[in-house]
């Protein structure tokens, strides 16, 4: 999982329970494998899709990756309520760091019920960033997605 | 042509307002007018209730809990759209109709089962299943609509269900999956009702009607045929036509091997007489909700007779 590699995740999936199904990958339990029939159109947890040769994760993904040891940044409400809006997260806005900090390296970015809300990357030093004002985490993708998808 | 100007009228004269405004009445409903109530239910399996009402509370929306419903929430007054919040983004509620969130919760014991949602999109009584079952066993969700299955991936998406697989499948085809089903839910296509559709009456004729109940039985019948020896189907439309509901049930006891359970929820009893045709006894422990607080709806639990355990 490159993906993981990149938020500083440790993370493995059971490649026998991981189905690809047209670039979109998908995690199955015992009980779904046994009744998944191969031209399904979703299956268990989606866990994204590649494009282009890029793999682009999914929301499920995420919030599994968040739950375990990653790059990690905790932001205020309004500083997470303008990131599901798609902006980026400014250093004033983050309550905490966890892992990278790192420039280009990505992060997660987590609410402060410990929601994962999306993942950015770093573009700014996460402390001083946090005392000029500047934009600390460029959005890549957020949970506003799921809004954006149906227009 | 003359022919064809003869059916024409009679369309129009099965049709319109007065119509069906006629026909309710003869059911044993008056017209009045209906607004029905803007409604949540709770994803038991991301957040407890009572965190919900708070976070809720902090963003501005207020709420309260349908009587009638486990997980369900009235939404009373909002300063933002529910279906945009980052709860909403999260999973941690759905926004789903009060009467819509019935069905699903007549089952007895889902957890671990085999479920069938056959006519399942957009997914918000798939998403209420898997709820249900804690994400064990398998819902099995179809929908013949591949447009319409995107927006059913969102919503299990953003969910976080795990314990569904999505077919693009008519649910008259269902047995081509060779799987007997525990528990199905078959949320009928319908011609829904008036209160969920301003421009209902002008749409709607009876053809339509008679169609649609055509149809419903057709996938009734196969339905039922993969159905496990003791499992459970309910059955549900948002119609109020009869012909789309008691009739269509009366016709599922007499010619399926089904009979009806009682259920105890909220509505009224079905109908036993319609338009002078004396239906199954039995068809009156089916549920029929008038629009009010909620839109038209139509509830009824089935199981196989025990003469064929």
């Amino acid at each position: 999982m490159k993906f993981a590699v990149q938020v500083g995740a440790r993370f493995s999936l059971n490649a026998d329970l991981t189905v690809n199904r047209a670039g979109r990958y998908f995690l199955l339990n015992k009980a779904l494998l046994e009744v998944a029939r191969k031209n399904f159109y979703y299956a268990g947890t989606y866990l994204g899709k590649v494009k282009n040769g890029k793999f682009f994760p999914s929301f499920n993904l995420l919030a599994m990756l968040a739950e375990g040891e990653a790059n990690k940044i905790v932001v205020e409400n309004k500083a997470a309520w303008l990131f599901i809006c798609g902006r980026d997260v400014f250093g004033k806005g983050i309550v905490a760091v966890h892992g990278s900090r790192r420039k280009r390296d990505h992060t997660l970015v987590l609410n402060e019920f410990g929601e994962c809300l999306g993942f950015g990357r770093i573009v700014g030093s996460l402390g001083e960033a946090a005392k000029k004002g500047e934009v600390a985490v460029k959005n890549i993708s957020d949970i506003g997605d799921f809004l954006r998808r149906e227009i | 042509m003359k022919g064809f100007y003869w059916r024409l009228v009679i369309v129009r004269l099965m049709s319109g307002k007065e119509f069906f405004v006629d026909r309710y009445e003869r059911l044993g409903w008056k017209l009045k007018d209906v607004k029905p109530r803007q409604a949540i239910r709770l994803n038991i399996t991301n957040i407890e209730g009572k965190s919900l009402e708070e976070r809720l509370e902090a963003i501005g929306v207020e709420v309260e809990k349908v009587p009638f419903l486990e997980t369900g929430y009235w939404v009373l007054g909002s300063k933002v759209s529910v279906g945009a919040t980052a709860e909403y983004l999260l999973g941690l509620y759905s926004v789903q109709e009060a009467a819509a969130q019935i069905p699903a919760t007549l089952f007895t014991d889902l957890k671990g089962k085999t479920v069938l949602d056959a006519c399942a999109a957009p997914g918000g009584k798939t998403v209420q299943l898997a709820d249900l079952m804690g994400n064990t066993g398998v819902v099995v969700a179809l929908d013949v609509r591949k447009r319409r299955l995107a927006a059913l991936a969102n919503h299990l998406e953003r969910c976080h269900v795990s314990n569904a697989v999505v077919y693009e499948l008519d649910a008259r085809q269902v047995s081509r999956l060779k799987l007997k089903f525990d528990r199905v839910l078959l949320d009928a296509p319908c011609s829904g009702n008036f209160a969920a559709d301003r421009n209902w009456f002008k749409r709607r004729t009876l053809k339509d009607v008679e169609r649609n109940a055509r149809l419903q039985r057709e996938i009734l019948a196969e339905a039922a045929a993969c159905l496990s020896d003791d499992g459970e189907l309910v059955y549900s439309t948002c119609s109020l036509e009869p012909e789309e509901n008691e009739v269509n049930m009366d016709w599922a006891v007499k010619h399926l091997d089904l009979r009806i359970e009682e259920v105890d929820c909220y509505g009224d009893k079905g109908l036993t007489e319609v338009f002078g045709s004396r239906l199954d006894a039995s068809v009156e422990w089916c549920r029929r909700i008038w629009p009010g607080e909620t839109q038209g709806f139509f509830a009824c639990k089935l199981k196989k007779r025990e003469s064929k355990l």
